[in-house]
């Protein structure tokens, strides 16, 4: 700029006659608008500096007086962590990424009886020479690596020659960057709270064990009560066969009702501490759902009748016949609902339906329905009403017999054979109660046999049955059984006994208690099959058992046997037993 | 597209450099005006609508523009920018915004984008010194999508800060958003928003706002500590609020600036250009000087590199720059005359909305947003 100015200086300078100025003039007035408007630049600029400076120096006043009230509220915050570092009842300490401690608090250092300056610096095996395991420091090292917490690290310690707990919880520290520098440690004294744990824990053992003993108490009494109520139903059954009058025959429908119910109670006490001791056994097999619900129907359908109920079971046609699971389980579950339904419903009357919900190739889930016309169930009961001991509350003067255990088994059954359960009810206007239940299906179809009593008889009339049994009164009902249905029956009262009766004689069947003096039923079944080994031969071979706990079954078929009958039995229920033990025999025949 | 772009100081001036322009036959569809309040806005829009002309307009707080015959900054005059569009490529509408808060006033003006053309571009300018122009853009993207391509700002009223006006050949509203909305399978739209203000004095947390009304900063008045940090006179206010706007720090340590539009002396409220929210921390700021004229040069050049061909360039400039750095603003808005030397046209605007190529639209503050438009 100066230099332009000076250009036109020494051109006005030069300047040589009039023409000569008018051209030059036009050139001098534009670089002074130039200069003019450079000049209006710079006085700007000038200006905005000294505005600028004058802001800027107010935000710095400001700023230093917000920087100082900061570090005023900094060294106030100190001394309160520094206060509540000391009077903390914890150990507290910082280490550096080499777990040389950085800082700790009193009660850290009162705990290593070294002053604090004596520990900073230091590693933990240099405070505590003592101090033996190393999974502690690989625990600090891992957090310093991962960067992640470690809580609730629970350590037993020596100091002083005294045996402690304590609970550390350690977290890495970072810089501002995010980089970790050290980590922080909090440990606390919980050898009072491990003295309780372990009394805590001896005494939760203690009442584990005492419930389980009672279980299983509960378990081998019901299992006494087998024994005799089989003496009263089989005999009532042979009773029943004789010549009785009218009286004679209601006293003995009474003694049969009383007993059945008392088997009810057992059975589901039984069942119920089975499963509590988780001893119930599931028995997978092939089965025809028909039967199953044939037998629910003679079952129930008198009872509905004498109260003057209609009793119908709906099948579905898509459901399968053949099934594979636990029929026995399953017709425990339909009767318990249906059974109830007929106890509820004093019109009206009981369906069951069976759907088919879902099917492959291989498994299908069926859904079953219990509909009554019952009394219903109110909707606070509902909840409640599938666990233990559960009774919706009745009017005083109606007694309903039951254990109230029958809906908590069909929940627990169930839910051991991956099904569901539920109900849909409304007071007054009846129940619906459901179950659904995976099976697998049978390639193999089992041939179905007419089960009425004369093609019973035509089936097994002129086959012969070796029975094993020392209880005088099961020899009697036994042996009345198999008699009705055509067998020819060889009894003896001990296994030694059978055994040389299995050596010298043909027979169709044999059926062995279990318990019997000189050589028990297991015995007998191994010596057959090991004598079968030779012949390649397989009779089907049943045990004859009061026990139905989980883990006798594997023991029966262990020994070779085919099947099991648990007392009491029904005669359909010795029927089916030697149907399904035929049926496994003879696929094990080589 | 044909463009021709001049500048007036009057209406009458307009209308003779209007049909100056239009004598060799050049015969234009839309025309782009930024004026200054001081001129009838209404001869304007009664003058084009005479032409069978779409015009979009907004009042301004000073005006430029460049091209072959001359450059021009001005305050108190009026750019224009005649343009001659496909037929079908464009279109231009007004949403007022009474009764309406701004991210609504958005929705609304996005539902008719959409509905206008596919692949839309908007231009919107928005007027209302409460206007909150983060809420606007909000809206907008809540319809049109959070990558839709959108340039624009708030209008001006030459610093008085009394009333501003978006205008169209048919109507003029002084709290409402006008629309221009072109078809991107016919142009090609790509801008930048540069600003190189720098954050100033310790961290300060925002303790109570509402949208974009900030009450009180460290739970002191908001117009006290303003004043009290920066040595403001009442009296300068709201003026100088364009140029110390507050610095709000992001998640992601990006940052935004708000300028202060207005005060509510009664409430010791401070009224920002867009939302601050409660909890932000904020520091103040200011230009660092005159190498934020470095700064956007930079920003052009790299701009250019990847946009070398242009039939129009657009910018918004914030008024805040055009007091920073008074008469020589004109060496950064030069910066784009000697790279592209294509038709420019602008104006000092009360907030900037821009897509940068770094990142999708956003409302700023203090910025020198540019864009180019390009025929495909």
């Amino acid at each position: 700029m100066p230099k332009n100015l000076q250009y036109i200086i020494d051109e006005l300078r030069n300047l040589r006659n009039p023409e000569e100025f008018l051209a030059a003039r036009d050139r001098i007035l534009e670089e002074l608008t130039r200069v003019d408007s450079d000049f209006e630049k710079l006085n700007f600029k000038y200006e905005r500096s000294n505005k600028e400076k004058n802001i800027l120096s107010s935000l710095l006043t400001r700023t230093s007086a917000d920087l100082k009230k900061v570090s005023d509220n900094l060294k106030i915050r100190a001394e309160e962590l520094s206060t509540i570092l000391t009077t903390i009842p914890a150990y507290v300490y910082f280490k550096d990424v080499n777990l040389n401690y950085i800082l700790v608090n009193q009660s850290y250092a009162e705990l290593t009886g070294l002053p604090v300056d004596k520990i900073t610096g230091r590693s933990l095996l240099e405070i505590f020479p003592l101090y033996k395991s190393t999974g502690y420091l690989e625990t600090e090292q891992k957090v310093i690596s991962s960067g992640k917490e470690n809580y609730n690290i629970e350590e037993e310690i020596e100091f002083n020659g005294q045996t402690r707990w304590v609970n550390t919880n350690l977290a890495p520290i970072r810089n501002p960057a995010g980089h970790i520098i050290g980590l922080i440690g909090i440990s606390w004294d919980i050898t009072e709270r491990k003295h309780y744990e372990s009394e805590l824990k001896r005494a939760k053992e203690l009442a584990e064990a005492g419930t389980m003993a009672k279980n299983e108490f509960i378990a081998s009494i019901s299992h006494e009560f087998r024994t005799p109520m089989n003496g009263i139903l089989g005999l009532s059954e042979i009773l029943k066969n004789t010549p009785l009058d009218e009286s004679q025959a209601d006293l003995l429908k009474g003694i049969v009702s009383s007993a059945e119910n008392l088997l009810v109670l057992v059975n589901d006490l039984l069942d119920f501490s089975a499963i509590e001791a988780g001893k119930l056994e599931l028995d997978f097999h092939p089965f025809i759902l028909d039967r199953v619900l044939e037998d629910v129907f003679q079952m129930l359908n008198m009872k509905a009748r004498e109260k003057f109920l209609d009793f119908s079971v709906l099948i579905s046609e898509d459901v399968p016949k053949h099934l594979i699971g636990d029929s026995q389980r399953l017709r425990q579950i339909i009767i318990n609902l249906a059974g109830n339904a007929v106890k509820f419903t004093e019109k009206g009357g009981i369906e069951i339906h069976i759907h088919l919900l879902k099917s492959t190739v291989d498994r299908a889930l069926l859904r079953f329905e219990v509909i009554d016309t019952g009394i219903g169930i109110p909707q606070e009961a509902k909840e409640s009403l599938f666990k233990v001991f559960s009774r919706v509350k009745q009017n005083q003067s109606k007694l309903i017999v039951g254990s109230g255990l029958g809906l908590s088994i069909c929940k627990k059954l169930t839910d051991l054979l991956s099904g569901e359960i539920g109900v849909e009810s409304e007071k007054g206007k009846g129940s619906t109660f459901w179950f659904t239940l995976p099976f697998d299906l049978t390639g193999i179809k089992i041939q179905q046999k007419e089960k009425t009593e004369e093609s019973e008889f035509k089936l097994y009339t002129g086959k012969r049955v070796l029975v094993a049994e020392d209880n005088l009164i099961n020899q009697k009902i036994v042996s009345f059984q198999l008699k009705r249905i055509g067998f020819e029956v060889d009894l003896v009262d001990n296994g030694q006994l059978a055994l040389e009766k299995y050596n010298e004689n043909y027979y169709d069947i044999v059926i062995l208690d279990i318990q019997m003096p000189v050589m028990d039923g297991y015995e007998v079944a191994k010596a057959i099959r090991r004598k079968e080994a030779i012949t390649r031969n397989h009779i089907p071979v049943i045990a004859l058992t009061a026990n139905a706990m989980k883990g006798d079954k594997e023991l029966y078929l262990a020994a070779g046997m085919d099947g099991y009958v648990s007392k009491p039995f029904t005669p359909e229920t010795l029927l089916s037993a030697i149907q399904q033990a035929e049926i496994i025999a003879s696929r094990s025949r080589v | 597209m044909q463009v021709k772009t001049f500048s007036s100081a009057s209406v009458k001036g307009f209308m003779q450099a209007w049909d100056e322009n239009s004598s060799d036959g050049f015969n234009p569809n839309a025309a782009i005006v930024f004026s200054s309040v001081d001129i009838d806005l209404n001869g304007i829009s009664t003058f084009i609508k005479k032409k069978g002309v779409r015009l979009f307009g907004s009042s301004s707080c000073g005006e430029f523009l460049y091209n072959s015959s001359g450059t021009v900054i001005s305050e108190g005059g009026l750019v224009c920018s005649m343009l001659k569009l496909e037929p079908g490529s464009f279109d231009i509408n007004m949403f007022s915004g009474k009764g309406i808060d701004c991210f609504n006033l958005g929705r609304t003006a996005g539902e008719w984008v959409v509905k206008t053309f596919k692949k839309p571009a908007i231009f919107v300018v928005a007027s209302g010194l409460n206007t909150d122009g983060e809420q606007l853009v909000r809206g907008i993207q809540a319809v049109a999508g959070g990558d839709v391509t959108m340039f624009g700002g708030l209008a001006g009223d030459d610093a008085h800060f009394n009333e501003t006006y978006v205008f169209s050949e048919s109507a003029m509203d002084p709290q409402g958003a006008i629309i221009m909305v072109l078809d991107l399978s016919v142009y090609e739209i790509n801008g930048i928003s540069t600003s190189g203000w720098v954050s100033i004095g310790a961290d300060k947390i925002i303790t109570r706002a509402e949208g974009n009304i900030v009450y009180t900063i460290d739970n002191q008045p908001a117009l006290d500590v303003y004043k009290m940090y920066l040595n403001v006179r009442d009296e300068d206010l709201p003026e100088i609020g364009v140029e110390y706007p507050l610095l709000i720090r992001k998640q992601d340590e990006s940052f935004v600036l708000r300028a202060v539009l207005n005060v509510d002396r009664e409430k010791k409220a401070l009224i920002f250009a867009g939302t601050v929210p409660n909890g932000a921390v904020v520091t103040f700021s200011s230009s660092p000087g005159f190498e934020i004229i470095e700064s956007t040069r930079k920003e052009v050049n790299e701009f250019y590199k990847y946009n070398p061909n242009t039939d129009l360039l657009i910018l918004f400039s914030c008024m805040a720059r055009h007091n920073a750095l008074g008469p020589t603003i004109s060496e950064e808005i030069d910066e784009v005359w000697e790279k592209w030397s294509k038709p420019l046209i602008g104006f000092f605007t009360y907030g900037e909305i821009g897509n940068n190529y770094k990142a999708s639209c956003d409302f700023y503050n203090q910025t020198f947003t540019l864009v180019s438009i390009k025929q495909k």
